[in-house]
């Protein structure tokens, strides 16, 4: 079955991204990559890393990408988001911030990370940026296994790929469970449910990537242009 | 204390004033409604003034918001394209009717209330468009109590009043990292988080029961013990689905008002939340 590499958080750096495509190319035997967002930024001119996006060169996997936090602030500051603007980059790091984004893209893009899509659902797996709630929501090893749960649930999926905290993680809900008691106008009812066998993973930002294989359920974080320190590891 | 909970008046005024006189009755002077004043139903503005007469403390409702925004629900909102074009005109008609005053009143309206550590809202904390129903799954449930940082949520929308108590509940994870290792393996922490005790309190509907039988229903909380009452209050359903045929509503409206099911436009996926 195909292998994913998931990436995610390159902020415009191109040089990330082609020592990620050199070492899939190279040692990873993946067919299938997928860039959950946050290919812009403001730190640095973004439009090489766009046009190579759009128009990969030869030899490159192509990148199927969904749109991430920076995306979402400078589309809605284009106005891609009826009336609303960038608040939230706006209210977290000032307006110079804001002008920073709207000068590290060429609007000449704008139409195509417009077109990117909120999240995928492969198989029994959603890949998201953010969550099934929203695309700011932060999932990481030390938020609420319920709430971890909830994300889960609302998509109805087995495992959730998510991108926003940056963090490269695996997180299991390996056990437990909950009684509910109902009572109407038909009577009382009561019902056990117990915790389902899903999973929640941070992907990594920049350089920091992810290897999945949903044939065999294995995981494997790597950091691109660096040897593992032993082959095969990780965890299935 | 006793306390009264009341939610989806829908413009049935000859159901709120039943309510209302089974709850003075019974000497309760604290009452909450949570939402949906108008919509459906032929008095609108009779059943927003008998609210702000009463000055019943009040969160905003689905239908109460879309009169303030206008309707700009996505398509999930109704089972059949018959049933959005009976919904917009039973919105329209409600707009045209609504006073000024009314109106004003209506965007007044809190998202949410709270006493103590019980939150009142209409559909559930995230939007007055999400709906609990009784047999939802309990951790999705419970993450909505416990999210808000509430002990127990009152909320309506359902129509369909239930008390659901979650409790016993916990989840056990495995967490394994690799922080700036490349592929490292991976040393697994296991946790456990237990869960609180927590109860989801639906008012059901007053002005249009769907819980299969035509009574309003509105609940009543004993504070002093905790037990929760689910009340159905007779009325002149007739006297109302006469007012909406008058008034030229959908005489559908009128027709599952004397039956009391579930022939709404109400979404197929209740769990839906719609995306505005």
């Amino acid at each position: 079955m195909a292998r994913w590499a998931l990436i995610s958080g390159l902020r415009g750096d191109l040089e990330a991204y082609e020592a990620i495509q050199t070492d899939l190319r190279h040692t990873r035997r993946v067919d299938t990559l997928f860039v959950l967002g946050d290919v812009i930024g403001p730190e640095r001119e973004c439009n090489a890393l766009l046009e190579r996006l759009q128009q990969p060169r030869r030899g490159d996997l192509q990148p199927h990408c969904l749109y991430g936090w920076w995306e979402e602030q400078l589309l809605a500051e284009r106005g891609y988001r009826g009336g609303r603007r960038a608040d939230a980059l706006r209210l977290s790091q000032g307006e110079a911030a804001v002008d920073a984004l709207l000068q590290a893209v060429d609007p000449a893009h704008m139409n195509w990370l417009a077109a990117l899509q909120f999240g995928f659902i492969e198989l029994d797996c959603a890949l998201l940026h953010g969550s099934s709630a929203a695309v700011d929501d932060s999932l990481g090893p030390d938020s609420s296994p319920l709430l971890l749960l909830d994300r889960l649930t609302r998509m109805d999926v087995n495992r959730l790929f998510t991108a926003r905290s940056g963090q490269q993680f695996r997180l299991e809900l390996s056990g437990g469970g909950i009684g509910s008691q109902v009572r109407d106008l038909e009577g009382q009812r009561q019902h056990q449910q117990s915790v389902p066998q899903r999973q929640v993973i941070g992907i990594g930002a920049g350089v920091h990537y992810t290897i999945y294989d949903p044939g065999s359920d294995r995981l494997d974080f790597f950091i691109a242009g660096t040897k593992p320190k032993q082959r095969a590891r990780g965890f299935a | 204390m006793a306390h009264a909970v009341i939610s989806c008046l829908h413009a049935n005024l000859a159901a709120l004033e039943a309510v209302l006189a089974d709850i003075d009755q019974q000497g309760i002077d604290t009452i909450t409604c949570l939402g949906d004043l108008v919509g459906y139903g032929p008095q609108p503005n009779e059943v927003v003034n008998l609210v702000r007469e009463r000055q019943i403390p009040t969160c905003q409702g689905c239908w109460d918001e879309d009169i303030i925004e206008g309707l700009n629900a996505c398509d999930c909102s109704y089972p059949s394209q018959l049933a959005e074009r009976r919904g917009q005109l039973a919105h329209q008609w409600t707009a045209d009717q609504l006073s000024e005053e009314n109106r004003a009143f209506l965007a007044s309206l809190p998202m949410s209330l709270w006493r103590d550590r019980q939150l009142f809202v209409h559909g559930s904390p995230n939007s007055q468009h999400e709906y609990l129903l009784p047999d939802m799954d309990a951790f999705a449930a419970l993450e909505r109590v416990e999210s808000a940082g509430a002990e127990t949520l009152f909320c309506g929308h359902t129509h369909r009043p239930y008390v659901r108590e979650l409790r016993d509940g916990s989840i056990r994870v495995r967490v394994r990292q690799t922080p700036g290792e490349p592929a490292g393996v991976a040393e697994a922490e296991d946790r456990e988080l237990r869960l609180p005790l927590r109860r989801i309190i639906n008012a059901g509907s007053v002005g249009e029961p769907r819980h299969g039988n035509t009574h309003a229903t509105y609940v009543i909380h004993h504070e002093d013990t905790n037990a929760v009452e689910i009340r159905e209050v007779p009325y002149d359903v007739e006297r109302t689905c006469r007012a909406i045929v008058d008034a030229g509503l959908p005489p559908i409206f009128a027709w599952r008002l004397r039956h009391g099911f579930e022939y709404a436009e109400r979404a197929d996926d209740a769990s839906h939340v719609c995306e505005r």
